[in-house]
């Protein structure tokens, strides 16, 4: 008990100290804001920003793009991740699997996320799936790799327990070689996240906005709409929630994967 | 197969006789051969306990990786009751150096997983692995992971976990080298205890010529360039054994000696 409250304490002291930095930069905002220093268009003053956001919090426009962008966002990632976990592990596991795929995927894996577009946008129109498409698409690979590389990288000690052990196939690779991936696993779930999350934005950006097939939403929408109508202040609300957002899905899927590989450390 | 084994009965009293018959090994290194293993012969009566001795190089550990049938010899055959050794076996207990307990598994499935090939019942498995985890001393521990359990303990989880299917052999690669002096002799009186109990034949390599001497009814010795047996000395003082009783002073003697002069 004692050792809880201990890390729960120095958890709290490190949140402290890693809020330093964005809360003088907030007071210095404020301060240069107050003395008159602000050009007019370029920074906004934060009392704006703040009206804005109360704005758009009363018509639901902000959180409505939000929430838009989260939904899409994880709908990408798990239909990306899941596929990636499958071909991950099949190809990790299986030797011909690799001689057929792994040279494919390998090359295909160079191409860059946005890239894709084209191709994408010429096949699947400018709609939702489109977007959807190019999330997973950008979800599957870390993931995929990840798998992979943990399913082949199983340590040759652990290995050989199963087999002193005479454990069949199934048994090999439930109790020894997906348990000992697990961390690499989870380690291109939480890497698949993140691209995930920046693919939405980029997806939502760049992709029907108004110039091709009408507006758009979510928060990728909202700031290119925020740029054309050189809304600074919208800019700011957008980036901040795009990274406020993104920080709670990274610390959300890294809770759960400490969770999952307990037994690594003590 | 693994099914011939029982879990109920105890070993049978002629299982776990060892024939070594003039194995070598090769391995390539830069360019160079060497001589792992140069036509060694042994022959190792049921129920013995034999130990290995040797500087590192003399091909100890693969002599036990080939009796454990995880690798396989370049010429020469072993056998274990007649039959040949060309794969990991339950009816050949190892237990590593390393402890090798999965550490995403407690203690008490690490035991149990030893008994997974097995045919038997869930509830004589159970009881099975309860009496393993009793007999090493580690009862209370059966939930806990290998990194909540000290050196020793986790190699008492890993003698458990070899000895649960009854293996009529029982191969140890020094198994307490990693541990402190006093859980190491302490050990040491364990696993005698616990071979009068479970009757298996065992093999164990280890650098220690004095854990050799107190353990064994047999202490082969191994040189290197090429690997091969020395001189073998037969350890007929009663047990429990003294160090510094005369004729264990004498043949701890004897063997150093010997090795020293490679």
């Amino acid at each position: 008990m004692a050792a809880m409250d201990f890390s729960a304490a120095s958890r709290s002291g490190i949140v402290a100290r890693a809020l330093v930095l964005p809360v003088a930069l907030l007071l210095l905002w404020v301060l240069l804001d107050a003395l008159g220093v602000l050009k007019e268009g370029i920074v906004v003053s934060p009392s704006q920003v703040f009206a804005t956001a109360h704005e758009g919090f009363a018509d639901g426009s902000l959180p409505g793009a939000a929430l838009a962008t989260l939904l899409r966002a994880l709908t990408g990632w798990a239909i990306g991740a899941f596929a990636g976990l499958v071909f991950g592990l099949v190809l990790g596991l299986s030797g011909i699997a690799r001689n057929l795929f792994d040279p494919s995927i390998s090359s295909l894996r160079q191409i860059a996320l946005f890239a894709w577009i084209p191709l994408l946008s010429a096949w699947l129109g400018n709609g939702e799936a489109m977007k959807i498409t190019l999330i997973a698409l950008g979800a599957f690979f870390p993931m995929a790799l990840g798998t992979q590389a943990g399913c082949q990288n199983v340590p040759a000690p652990f290995r050989e327990v199963g087999r002193v052990l005479e454990l069949d196939r199934r048994a090999t690779i439930t109790t020894i070689i997906i348990p000992a991936a697990l961390p690499s696993i989870l380690a291109g779930l939480e890497l698949s996240l993140n691209i995930a999350w920046l693919g939405t934005f980029g997806a939502e950006y760049l992709i029907g906005t108004g110039y091709i097939n009408g507006m758009g939403d979510g928060l990728g929408a909202y700031l290119a709409a925020a740029r054309e109508h050189a809304r600074m202040d919208q800019v700011l609300l957008g980036v901040l929630f795009l990274a406020l957002i993104g920080i709670g899905l990274d610390r959300f899927v890294l809770g759960f994967s400490r969770r999952l590989v307990s037994w690594r450390t003590p | 197969m693994a099914d011939a084994l029982t879990l109920s009965r105890p070993v049978a009293r002629d299982a776990g006789a060892v024939t070594i018959q003039d194995v070598s090994k090769t391995f390539h290194v830069e360019n160079r051969t060497v001589h792992a293993l140069d036509d060694v012969s042994l022959a190792i009566a049921s129920g013995e306990f034999i130990s290995i001795v040797g500087p590192s190089g003399c091909g100890k550990s693969t002599l036990l990786r080939f009796l454990a049938g995880l690798d396989r010899p370049d010429g020469g055959r072993i056998t274990v009751d007649g039959e040949v050794v060309d794969r990991p076996s339950l009816k050949r207990g190892i237990v590593f150096q390393d402890h090798r307990l999965l550490p995403w598994l407690n203690v008490e499935e690490n035991v149990a997983l030893s008994l997974r090939s097995l045919a038997g019942a869930p509830s004589a498995k159970k009881e099975r692995v309860q009496s393993l985890i009793d007999l090493v001393g580690l009862t209370g521990f059966e939930k806990a992971f290998p990194h909540e359990l000290s050196g020793g303990m986790s190699q008492r989880a890993a003698i458990a976990r070899g000895l649960a299917p009854r293996p009529p052999l029982l191969l140890l690669d020094e198994p307490l080298g990693a541990l402190d002096s006093l859980t190491r002799s302490y050990l040491q009186d364990e696993l005698l205890a616990i071979r009068e109990r479970e009757k298996s034949t065992v093999v164990m390599v280890t650098h220690d010529v004095e854990e050799a001497i107190y353990l064994s009814d047999r202490v082969v010795v191994m040189e290197p360039r090429p690997g091969r047996i020395a001189a073998t000395f037969d350890i007929i003082s009663r047990r429990p054994r003294h160090r510094d009783d005369p004729d264990f002073v004498a043949t701890r003697r004897k063997i150093t000696d010997l090795l020293a002069k490679r």
